[in-house]
């Protein structure tokens, strides 16, 4: 399992580092949760999520916010 | 009186594309033709046919033979038909006693010297100058024929399809120039004089060691049996013929296929072709011996674990075990636990099943394609930015372009024909720009004008277009009105921004690309600067962590600088494999339903539910790495994986050993044992491009039909076997033929709804998008408007890879093709194009070489943080210091174990493009190498166990 919960730390911090220039975190987060939104597949989103409940701190914060937003969204 | 155009006749000189009409009158009957045409031509377009010899209508007029001679009211002399052009009022004789005397004579000469072996020549029936002797009415050769002659000139058998047999030739000279203006490549010239003259291959070698590239051009020129294919040769002539389309590259090659019963003689280019206009490659014309190659597999088979033999079995037998494991599985470990891999070899129709099968019998989205490991990047990047997932242009379209730039592909190699047209177009003068770490041979087209090669670092395309467009902003080289009318303002103005920042500029990035400034201004100013500049770029540009990112860049280049919409300018894709598009446009991504409908769009899935009566997932499935990682993570359990290699193909190679393992169903459907089939359960035999029906979409968009030619050597077509899966896990499908699935395809595709197989019929091909607002198909995209509106200039911010050179992997492995090899090789492989290629090896600059002790054709080991492989050096100089280069056509080779699973950010696209790597001296194959060695051997011997009749 953790070779996959590594890949997708590397993956969503590479669509962070690649999105930077949107602006500031919270502008990157935006790109990025659209992104994982439109392309992420349930279980990699499910796994997303678990890293954001236990706070990784592996996760670029960018990429944390957006994997929140995309929690909040799925809960509400 | 034109007669309707006819793709099988021969005109004698090409068409001219003059706008401006000229009427003359040809044996008293009035012709209405463009400027410019011939004499001869026009008189062929009404159905008078000139003799002739030296002229070919895929040739210009050379003039040499005289046969073609008529005589013009008012004109001197008996001039040559196919050099003199039609005038306004032009009065012409095709026959009279004068003009069939001097014919006579003419032929009389060429038969003196002329072996009369007609009866027994492999040409007898279809030669052209037994043809002219029949139509001149030769009845007698007074000279005899035991004066001075050439009818012992010795054959040339090197190359391996076809034969050079100098005693025929008639020195026309036509395969010369089939071999500099249709190919491109000079091989051949006419050395001597007069009656010494004859034609010579490189500097006087023979064919295979000559710079001959096997096209097969001259082969096809040569109205006589002197160029022959060898099939020909030992066959006979073939009896009937069938149009269909060549299965190795994207550029999609119309043939014919000529046949004698079911068996096939040869593969003729076809004149009608709108990508290849009669011309074609080595693999697509003489390469298809693999089809009935007897490593074919010609019955399912099934077994239990992969240590065990296989053990034939009927279809039903082996599709009931497939449908019951797969059910098993899914009651088992969940509907998601399976999904399957779509394949760009198979034509649209059965990608288009295969991807059905997933979402509506398996339940869910897990489909994805080997494009995912070649071109997603493009469609991800031309979709943000264009609106499209797709290429803009025709290949004719490069006949208008005044500058070109070429990045990261190698087209003379990989897409042979667009490379021989490109090359014509730089031979007229159009300006070329290579950004390649390699030195490709494009750069060494003869007669080429002024070219720049920028040799960068594996890694920096961002950086190297991001400075281009720096430039282009910054020098005020805009296409302001382009960009006011076309482009999104919001867009632009923050685009304008992030690339006019000093950090763009060529000399910040030098160090980071290793080119210098003056050449990326130079490079910019002249694409910024051209009328008309066009960019075609291939994987060097898509197999990188910034794959993406670079395809919007190049959009963004071509839109700044008005470059789209229009002939001669555009982005273009070059394609890897034949059906590349079709395979992204039928679906086969797992977000995306046929023509790029997103699963989460409430509208097209419901219009999908619909038709296919059942309800789909909305969030999109796995990818095929994400697909690997859960199946070592035990969550994923079964895959249908329909002719694709996976095993061989995709990198890091122990990692997709180990995923594949890990299944519990693994259903390959290929024509032989791949090495993804070694860790198959149950191995359904495929059928090659010549035995079935089909469409394949070529990289400019086109719509080709494949005919079959031949029976399915197992008895099923790939689509029937699909459908047979489907049926046997409960959900129905009933397709009669290929032409159903079109008319699905096109009811809920709107880029394909004008698509039908009668239309397809009466157009040859069609590009999409073909619908009610372009009926006849867009050969050229975004002309007044792009799908999105406006385009959408892209932040392409450079971000490295992680992989990177080191002191423990000092160098940068970079990979590619070769011309006579497609792919993993299991086609070519199996053809006589070994001659060209029989091993991969390993491309070393001779000061990395030098500084370990290498000499070309030492065994090197190889080694990445990924994994060790060995192969041979080759000391070149093709590459810069630091960089080494190899291809991935052979298995043994392991180049894949080398590679990482770095891949593209935005799709996964894996990063074959750099691998960081160490390089030394061995003397044996590595660890990985001699497993597979071992593995091979006990998975052949478990196919041998299953067919005990060995066939
Ligand atoms: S096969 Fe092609 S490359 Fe070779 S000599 Fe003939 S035309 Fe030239
Ligand atoms: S080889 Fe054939 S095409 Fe070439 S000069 Fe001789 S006859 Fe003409
Ligand atoms: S260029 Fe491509 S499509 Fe054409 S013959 Fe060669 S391999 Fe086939
Ligand atoms: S065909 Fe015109 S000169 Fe030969």
């Amino acid at each position: 399992m953790s070779n996959e919960k590594d890949h997708l730390i590397k993956m969503i911090n590479q669509i962070a580092r690649n999105n930077s220039s949107a602006g500031d975190d919270s502008a990157v987060a935006d790109v990025v949760a659209g992104h994982i939104k439109k392309f992420w597949s349930r279980r990699m989103k499910q796994q997303l999520f678990e890293l954001v409940e236990q706070r990784s701190e592996r996760l670029y914060p960018a990429a944390r916010m957006a994997g929140e937003r995309l929690r909040s969204a799925q809960v509400n | 009186m034109l007669q309707h155009f006819d793709p099988n006749k021969d005109y004698g000189t090409p068409a001219s594309l003059s706008e401006k009409q000229v009427t003359l009158e040809i044996d008293g009957i009035e012709i209405t033709v463009p400027e410019g045409t011939s004499v001869m031509r026009a008189a062929a377009l009404a159905d008078i046919n000139i003799p002739k010899l030296c002229a070919t209508d895929n040739l210009d007029a050379f003039g040499s033979c005289r046969l073609c001679a008529v005589q013009i009211e008012g004109r001197r002399g008996l001039p040559a038909s196919c050099t003199t052009p039609a005038e306004q009022g032009m009065k012409v004789w095709t026959q009279n006693d004068k003009l069939a005397k001097l014919r006579r004579n003419i032929m009389e000469l060429y038969i003196s010297d002329h072996p009369l072996d007609c009866l027994t020549c492999p040409a007898n029936g279809n030669c052209e100058l037994q043809d002219m002797a029949g139509a001149v009415g030769l009845r007698e050769v007074r000279y005899g024929f035991d004066g001075e002659n050439h009818l012992d000139a010795p054959k040339d058998t090197s190359n391996p399809y076809f034969t050079f047999d100098a005693s025929k030739c008639i020195v026309c000279s036509r395969c010369v120039r089939a071999c500099s203006d249709v190919q491109g490549t000079f091989a051949l010239t006419i050395d001597g004089r007069g009656f010494d003259s004859r034609v010579v291959a490189g500097q006087d070698e023979n064919f295979l060691d000559s710079e001959c590239v096997s096209c097969g051009a001259c082969v096809q020129a040569c109205p006589t049996a002197t160029l022959m294919e060898n099939a020909v040769i030992e066959m006979g002539q073939p009896e009937h013929s069938v149009v269909t389309t060549c299965a190795y590259c994207g550029v999609g090659c119309s043939f014919k296929a000529e046949m004698k019963g079911d068996k096939l003689v040869r593969m003729v280019p076809y004149k009608g072709g709108d990508a290849n206009h009669g011309h074609a490659c080595v693999k697509g014309r003489f390469a298809f011996g693999y089809a009935t190659h007897k490593d074919r597999i010609r019955a399912p088979m099934i077994r239990d674990t992969i240590d065990q033999p296989w053990k034939e079995v009927s279809w039903e037998e082996a599709i009931g075990f497939a449908a019951r494991r797969l059910k098993e599985i899914q009651a088992k470990y969940g509907r998601e636990s399976i999904g399957g891999i779509t394949s760009s070899r198979c034509t649209n129709e059965e990608t288009y099943l295969v991807q059905k099968l997933i979402r509506a019998a398996f339940g869910n989205n897990n489909t994805d394609t080997c494009a995912r490991v070649c071109h997603s990047p493009t469609g991800y990047g031309l979709k943000q930015t264009l609106g499209e997932s797709a290429g803009t242009q025709t290949f004719d379209s490069v006949m208008k372009a005044d500058c070109v730039l070429v990045i990261g592909a190698n087209p003379t190699d990989a897409h042979p024909v667009f490379g021989s047209l490109l090359r014509r177009r730089l031979r007229e003068g159009a300006q070329l720009i290579v950004a390649d770490p390699r030195h490709i041979d494009l750069l060494d087209t003869p007669h080429l004008g002024d070219a720049m090669h920028l040799p960068l670092r594996p890694g920096s395309n961002v950086a190297l277009v991001n400075a281009l467009a720096h430039v282009v902003v910054t020098e005020g080289l805009e296409d302001r009105d382009f960009i006011a009318a076309r482009c999104d303002d919001g867009a632009y103005a923050k685009w304008r921004a992030f690339i006019a920042d000093a950090r763009h500029a060529p000399e910040a990035v030098a160090s980071i690309t290793g080119v210098a400034a003056e050449q990326i201004r130079a490079a910019a100013r002249a694409y910024a600067k051209a009328p008309n500049a066009a960019i075609y770029y291939g994987l060097g540009v898509t197999e990188h962590s910034q794959g993406s990112t670079t395809v919007m860049g190049i959009a963004n280049l071509a839109l700044a600088t008005g470059n789209i919409g229009r002939e001669g300018v555009g982005v273009n894709p070059l394609r890897g494999q034949n059906n590349v598009q079709g395979s992204c446009d039928m679906g086969s991504f797992p977000h995306e339903l046929p023509g790029y409908q997103h699963v989460a769009d409430p509208v097209a899935r419901g219009r999908f539910e619909a038709a296919w009566g059942v309800t789909l997932d909305d969030e999109p499935g796995l990818r095929i790495p994400n697909m690997f990682d859960a199946a070592i993570a035990g969550q994923f359990k079964a895959m249908y994986v329909q002719g694709e290699d996976i095993a061989q193909s995709d990198p890091n190679t122990q990692h997709v050993e180990q995923a594949l393992r890990s299944l519990e169903c693994l259903i390959v459907q290929d024509i032989f044992l791949n090495e993804t089939a070694k860790f198959a359960h149950v191995l359904l035999p495929g059928s090659t491009f010549l035995e079935k029906n089909g469409t394949f979409t070529n990289a400019e968009r086109r719509i080709n039909r494949v005919r079959k030619v031949m029976p399915p050597v197992a008895g099923k077509e790939d689509w029937e076997v699909t459908v047979a899966l489907a049926n046997a896990l409960g959900y129905p499908m009933a397709y009669r033929h290929p032409s159903e699935i079109m008319d699905e395809i096109a009811s809920l595709t709107p880029s394909f709804a004008g698509v039908s197989y009668e239309k397809l019929e009466q157009h040859g091909s069609l590009q999409w998008p073909c619908n009610a607002e372009h009926p006849e198909g867009t050969p050229i995209m975004h002309v007044d408007s792009f799908p999105i509106g406006k385009a959408q200039f892209a932040l392409t911010e450079f971000v490295p890879t992680d992989e990177r050179a080191s002191r423990r992997f000092p160098l940068l492995l970079t990979t590619g093709r070769i011309l006579s090899q497609y792919n993993v090789g299991a086609q070519t492989r199996r053809t006589a194009n070994q001659a060209w290629h029989d091993e991969d090896v390993l491309e070393i600059h001779p000061h990395d070489a030098e500084e370990r002790g290498i000499n070309d054709g030492d065994w090197l080991g190889i080694s990445s943080r990924a994994g060790q492989t060995v192969l041979r050096a080759r000391i070149s100089e093709r590459m810069q210091p630091g960089v080494v280069y190899t291809t991935f056509h052979h298995p043994g080779s392991g180049a894949n174990v080398i590679t990482t699973d770095n891949s593209d950010w935005a799709t996964n696209c894996p990063e074959y493009k750099v691998t960081a790597v160490q390089v030394e001296k061995v003397t044996q194959p590595s660890q990985w190498q001699q497993n597979f060695q071992a593995n091979h051997q006990r998975q052949q011997k478990f196919l041998r166990d299953a067919q005990p009749e060995s066939r």
